[in-house]
């Protein structure tokens, strides 16, 4: 695993590695926790000696309701309004991400609501021109 | 960090711009951007007794330059605010800029670097530059105004992957907060409800407002006899972020605000009644801004305790407190943090009407962010405007009853710089 100082740009690794599949962060030398998504120093002590690795995208949604039509953001404008939720990876990092698996409607999501944290799973949602992370609900 | 100001500062004068758009609403109908600041310069200057040659320095706010177009804000308003050649910089801290500039003023002065300062912040959210015109304005787009808001919020991996306001201050938060006290749905929306209903009073009551109506008034001329069913129109008053509605939220608008912050020894004798800048506290994050916890945001936490610590004050010492509210649920939950709510009770509280200028937990009475209206970097100001002018006893039909004495005001510079500032009497 290359060391994040010699990506020459973590940013594009990230949406490289979201293209194949491939959820990167990165972990601290220091503190050994998970920083996500990468950047080049370690958000919890600071610390520039990091390295990659990879998550499992395994995670659990704690809570999940719906952006607006037409998005706040162009790109998204076909897909709204969708989803969007509210997550804790199994690494730890919390994330929040459009959910796949549920419709933005309130009947749907207050259903979801009333029970409870379900596990979910990402995925990468390939919008016109960028990958994207998802999350999708385990059936 | 010794967390403390050597020296004491007062704001002297304050000003501020009726909120709105430039295009349509009367007070401010037709003017530049350059004459909309001026107008808040000159009414917090005149407050001071004071002209824009007295100050020492200008510390001028504006964060969204592409609606603006006054990039080098300091030199570009200096001829119409009468501080030519005086030191002065361009800074934005997002929806807290005016206040931070405050705290920028108050560090200026207890360092003894100047004696005055004058702090004013610009913002137009409803209108743009048309074109290449000096002086014509149109209309922006909802979503060109969150395109170019967004773009203080995490341009790497949150706006490019679908990052959403609404739902992360509104809906997730307003989730959280169910979950963690067990309230039902359908009571959240009747808090909320009842919520809006008392901001808009504050707004019916304040002439610089943005909405100027009554939830009940819009309400019935839009035929509903009962407000509570317009609020659940879904037609009226959709679900933005569910279980949100539209009408939780902020409302966008074109304005200006200011205040000169000076040495306590200079204001005393002084044209208005001054008000001291007891203490403040900032802290900021980027996303996420919570947890697990969606109704604990931990950069609120250690600006509310570094503000409390400067100025010496408690909980229990506040009279008058004024929360970041582009989202309702989420300024209710930083009143519950700070503690001048019970937790989980915030809601109740609206219901019971103890949040509106004549409650015993009076919050927001110029209307907050919906009614009064939000204009980026100059909203913070306003919010600051409104307490000095409570704690002057000149708030009008809005006034709290006693006077406060100690006033709190926290805003969230997008996205997120949590700002607090402690104004206490003299």
């Amino acid at each position: 695993m290359p060391n994040v100082a010699e990506q020459p740009n973590a940013i594009a690794s990230y949406y490289e590695g979201l293209g194949k599949g491939v959820f990167r962060a990165i972990t601290c030398k220091a503190c050994g926790k998970y920083t996500f998504p990468p950047t080049g120093c370690c958000e919890h002590c600071g610390s520039w000696d990091v390295e990659q690795t990879d998550l499992s995208g395994e995670a659990t949604l704690l809570f999940a309701t719906h952006n607006i039509s037409p998005a706040c953001h162009p790109r998204f404008e076909k897909i709204a309004p969708y989803v969007y939720g509210h997550m804790r990876l199994n690494e730890g990092p919390i994330v929040q991400a459009i959910v796949l698996g549920v419709e933005p409607a309130p009947h749907d999501l207050k259903r979801l609501f009333e029970k409870g944290p379900v596990r979910v799973k990402a995925e990468t949602l390939q919008m016109e021109d960028l990958p994207v992370l998802a999350f999708r609900i385990r059936s | 960090m010794r967390n403390k100001l050597r020296e004491r500062a007062v704001i002297s004068g304050v000003g501020c711009s009726r909120f709105g758009n430039l295009l349509e609403t009367p007070e401010i109908k037709g003017m530049s951007i350059q004459e909309l600041t001026a107008s808040a310069v000159k009414e917090a200057l005149d407050d001071a007794g004071l002209t824009g040659q007295d100050v020492d320095a200008v510390f001028a706010g504006n964060a969204m330059v592409h609606s603006s177009q006054v990039p080098g804000t300091y030199t570009q308003l200096s001829k119409w605010t009468g501080t030519q050649f005086k030191s002065g910089v361009h800074f934005e801290a997002q929806c807290s800029t005016t206040n931070v500039g405050a705290a920028l003023a108050a560090m200026s002065i207890a360092a003894g670097v100047y004696d005055t300062v004058l702090v004013y912040g610009l913002e137009t959210t409803r209108t743009k530059v048309k074109g290449y015109s000096p002086y014509e304005r149109e209309p922006i787009s909802n979503q060109q105004t969150w395109l170019w808001t967004d773009m203080a919020v995490n341009q790497a991996y949150g706006v490019p992957q679908g990052y959403d306001i609404f739902s992360t201050y509104n809906g997730l938060v307003a989730l959280g907060y169910c979950r963690k006290h067990g309230l039902s749905i359908e009571d959240f929306d009747r808090g909320m409800f009842e919520l809006c209903r008392t901001r808009r009073l504050h707004g019916a009551m304040n002439r610089k407002a943005n909405i100027q109506e009554k939830l009940e008034d819009r309400a019935a001329r839009e035929g509903f006899s009962d407000p509570y069913a317009y609020w659940q129109s879904d037609t009226h008053n959709p679900f933005v972020s569910w279980p949100s509605r539209l009408l939780s939220l902020v409302t966008t608008a074109d304005g200006a605000s200011a205040m000169v912050i000076t040495r306590a020894d200079l204001a005393k004798g002084g044209k208005s009644q001054p008000v001291e800048f007891k203490g403040f506290g900032v802290s900021y994050s980027d996303l996420p801004w919570y947890g697990e916890d969606p109704t604990y945001w931990e950069f609120d936490k250690r600006a509310v305790d570094s503000a409390f610590d400067m100025a010496g004050i408690k909980a229990g010492d506040i009279d008058y407190l004024h929360t970041h509210d582009c989202s309702h649920i989420s300024g209710i939950c930083t009143a519950e943090t700070i503690g001048y709510l019970e937790a989980g009770k915030g809601l109740a509280a609206a219901r019971e009407g103890r949040l509106r200028f004549d409650g015993d937990r009076p919050m927001s009475t110029h209307g907050g962010r919906h009614a009064f209206g939000h204009a980026w970097g100059a909203s913070a100001g306003t919010d600051t405007y409104e307490a000095v002018l409570q704690m002057r006893g000149q708030a009008g039909p809005r006034q709290i009853a006693k006077v406060p004495d100690i006033c709190v005001i926290h805003t969230h510079g997008y996205a997120m710089i949590g700002t607090v500032i402690v104004l206490g009497s003299l």
